[in-house]
């Protein structure tokens, strides 16, 4: 045991003094996240879109200001009337509130500029709309709680502010929702580079280790062969848990990624990934010999398993076809229990499945890194 | 007391047999140097003597007891130093004497203490936590060297340590190998520089094609050339056939030669003025000859019919 740890520990300390080692580990990969997080954001959250609108206001009561109010909540920004690029516009008539409370009927001139479609810009007459029912029901409510008394402006703004007795919450209905934004791209690139890092830095390491004589003088010593073997592969898996804290800890507090929730049953799953592709390295570093040839051969290994493990785009999108063929690769199964964990807010009940199959791969792994390892 | 025994080792590789039947033994406190050309089989039957091979036939005995029985005990009391510098040429000369004698199973302090120690011994305290790469040929070496020392082996494996550095760097380390069998060590030495073969080692055993020709002490190797009798004969020896001069086959042994110079070894042993009366009877016009003692070079030439050049 203590071999295991002495050779995984002076493995570490190599790979971390090797400035290029950060360049792949951090800046490289996070370049990446932020990259395709910020291109394949999603629409995000339901939120109401403010909107501009003209406003003249000829009124000098209280009314006339309310009625401004009603109209920011619905979302309405009011702009001067000469503003070019609001495309409706509304006129509120002088004597507005005196003329409200003396009972009178009064009409608010709306008017378009032009012969705008947009969306956005028609929406204004619909919320301009709500505005004023709001308005009016303020009006009423209070005639019917007082009998009849006139309105006071603090009187109506006390009924503004009172919560709604009547709420609507909505949810997404039937399947879940499509992983998008820093929720892909921070697992996604995680997984990609784990396994492209750990395949190559072991791979080469191995061969390298191979070429100067290092391996040969470590087969010297007494240690057995089987801890020569594991001693490589928890060097890898230390290599690999810097990754993924730093990752953990960047897309938590940086990036607004869910990770709190389900942060050890994300470690579980990354710990264990990172097994199945610490083993993977050392079984790349003792089947092919040159180191050269090593980073070559990793390097066509991890990519295509990472673009169909789903590390590039959501499977979602994908063919079923292509959504079974992830199933042959680590990343696939990877990438489905993270985004169980991390999107759809699963805990360890919800990706059991993927990290049992994660766990059988990474045994493999290491089980034929050391029956082909070559010193 | 016998540390290492090789018996009847053999190792083939496809069609190539690379080690044929080799024995010998080292002793506590002895160096024995295993002389021969690059591709004689000294490595290999290294390899075989420190278990990175194991042999097609025959048996390494570790302390009286087969290498394969406990391979961990055998290597414990083993250390290795290769021919390639093997060592991490990131990590300091310290890191790197730390790192090894952990993987030889010492403790964290005493490893610390015993990498001072060495670091001292092989002069180079003054650049310690200097990064390897930054070091000589012949500092690396010395670091290789310790890299086998941490845990004071009773048995060291030498494969060619000089290779490759300037005589002052080469003298430095044959001299603290010396020092080594002081403490009783037993040093197995591989190399194919007779210089070393001849000043460092107590007993030679001189291997060719995977065979070992002939073995024993520096005096003993040089009787077998004629009891310290070799004559270098200068003249005109362009178009002549020795052997058929009236007399030479019967007593002299033709060693080496050229047009302008022969070198032969007396059959029998002899009185040197005898032996000079004989050759100056020889009917060709010989200029000078001189009597001159037998060296492993050219023991080593009788035995394999070319030379080992440094």
């Amino acid at each position: 045991m203590n071999a295991i740890l002495q050779i995984a520990r002076n493995d570490l300390r190599l790979f971390l003094r090797e400035r290029t080692s950060w360049i792949w580990l951090v800046v490289l990969p996070l370049g990446f996240v932020y990259f395709m997080g910020f291109a394949a954001r999603g629409p995000g959250g339901p939120v109401t879109p403010t909107v501009e609108v003209r406003l003249a206001n000829h009124d000098d009561g209280f009314l006339g200001r309310l009625v401004l109010e009603a109209m920011g909540e619905q979302g309405l920004h009011v702009v001067p009337p000469e503003n070019a690029e609001a495309k409706r516009g509304i006129t509120i008539p002088a004597g507005f509130t005196d003329r409200v409370l003396a009972t009178q009927r009064v009409d608010l001139e709306f008017f378009k500029v032009g012969e705008d479609t947009d969306p956005a810009a028609a929406m204004v007459e619909l919320r301009l709309v709500r505005a004023l029912i709001v308005v009016n029901s303020l009006l009423i409510e209070h005639a019917i709680a007082t009998g009849g008394a006139p309105p006071t402006e603090e009187a109506l703004r006390g009924l503004l502010r009172r919560e709604n007795p009547v709420t609507l919450r909505s949810s997404f209905a039937g399947r879940k929702p499509m992983p998008v934004g820093f929720s892909l791209s921070l697992p996604g690139n995680l997984v990609m580079y784990l396994l492209l890092n750990l395949m190559v830095f072991g791979g080469a390491s191995v061969a390298a280790e191979r070429r100067n004589g290092v391996m040969r003088r470590l087969m010297t010593q007494p240690v057995r062969g089987a801890e020569l073997v594991m001693g490589k592969v928890c060097g890898l898996i230390a290599l690999g848990l810097v990754q993924v804290g730093i990752f953990l800890l960047i897309g938590q507090f940086l990036l607004g990624v869910n990770i709190r929730d389900h942060w050890f049953a994300i470690l579980v799953t990354l710990a264990i990934y990172v097994w199945v592709a610490a083993s993977l390295g050392v079984l790349a570093g003792s089947v092919i010999k040159a180191e050269e040839k090593v980073i070559g051969v990793c390097l066509l290994v991890s990519l295509p398993m990472a673009a169909l493990g789903g590390c590039w785009w959501p499977l979602e999108v994908a063919s079923p076809a292509l959504q079974s063929v992830a199933l042959a690769f680590p990343t696939g199964w990877a990438m489905a229990a993270l985004h169980q964990l991390i999107t759809f807010g699963s805990g360890f009940a919800g990706a059991r499945e993927e990290i049992a199959v994660l766990a059988l791969f990474g045994l493999a792994a290491n089980l034929a890194a050391a029956r082909w390892f070559r010193g | 007391m016998s540390l290492l025994r090789a018996n009847r080792l053999s190792k083939t590789f496809g069609s190539v047999r690379a080690v044929d039947g080799v024995s010998f033994e080292v002793r506590e406190g002895e160096i024995y140097g295993l002389l021969g050309p690059n591709g004689a089989g000294k490595t290999t039957s290294l390899s075989m003597i420190c278990g990175l091979l194991k042999p097609d036939a025959g048996e390494v005995t570790i302390q009286g007891q087969g290498f394969w029985s406990d391979p961990l005990r055998a290597r414990r009391l083993m250390g290795v130093v290769p021919q390639d510098i093997a060592l991490y040429e990131d990590l300091s000369g310290r890191e790197n004497l730390e790192f090894w004698g952990r993987m030889a199973g010492l403790t964290a302090r005493a490893a610390t203490a015993r990498a001072g120690e060495l670091l001292e011994a092989l002069a180079l305290t003054d650049r310690a936590r200097d990064a390897l790469k930054t070091y000589s040929g012949g500092m690396k070496r010395r670091v290789n060297l310790g890299c086998a020392l941490l845990h004071r082996p009773r048995l060291l494996l030498l494969d060619e340590p000089t290779v490759g550095i300037d005589i002052q760097a080469r003298m430095t380390i044959l001299e603290f190998i010396r020092q080594l069998t002081r403490d009783g060590a037993g040093v197995l030495y591989t190399t194919h520089y007779l210089e070393e073969a001849e000043t460092l080692c107590d007993r030679i055993g001189i291997i060719d094609h995977g065979v070992i020709l002939a073995e024993g002490t520096l005096p003993e190797l040089q009787r077998r050339l004629g009891e310290n009798q070799l004559f270098a004969l200068e003249g005109g020896f362009a178009d002549t056939t020795p052997e058929s001069w009236p007399g030479f086959a019967e007593q002299f042994r033709v060693l080496q030669r050229s047009d302008q110079q022969l070198l032969v070894a007396a059959l029998k042993t002899r009185d040197p003025a005898e032996g000079l009366k004989a050759l100056l009877a020889l009917p060709v016009p010989i200029r000078n000859v001189t009597l001159k003692r037998p060296t492993l070079n050219e023991v080593f030439l009788q035995l394999t019919g070319r030379e080992l050049r440094e």
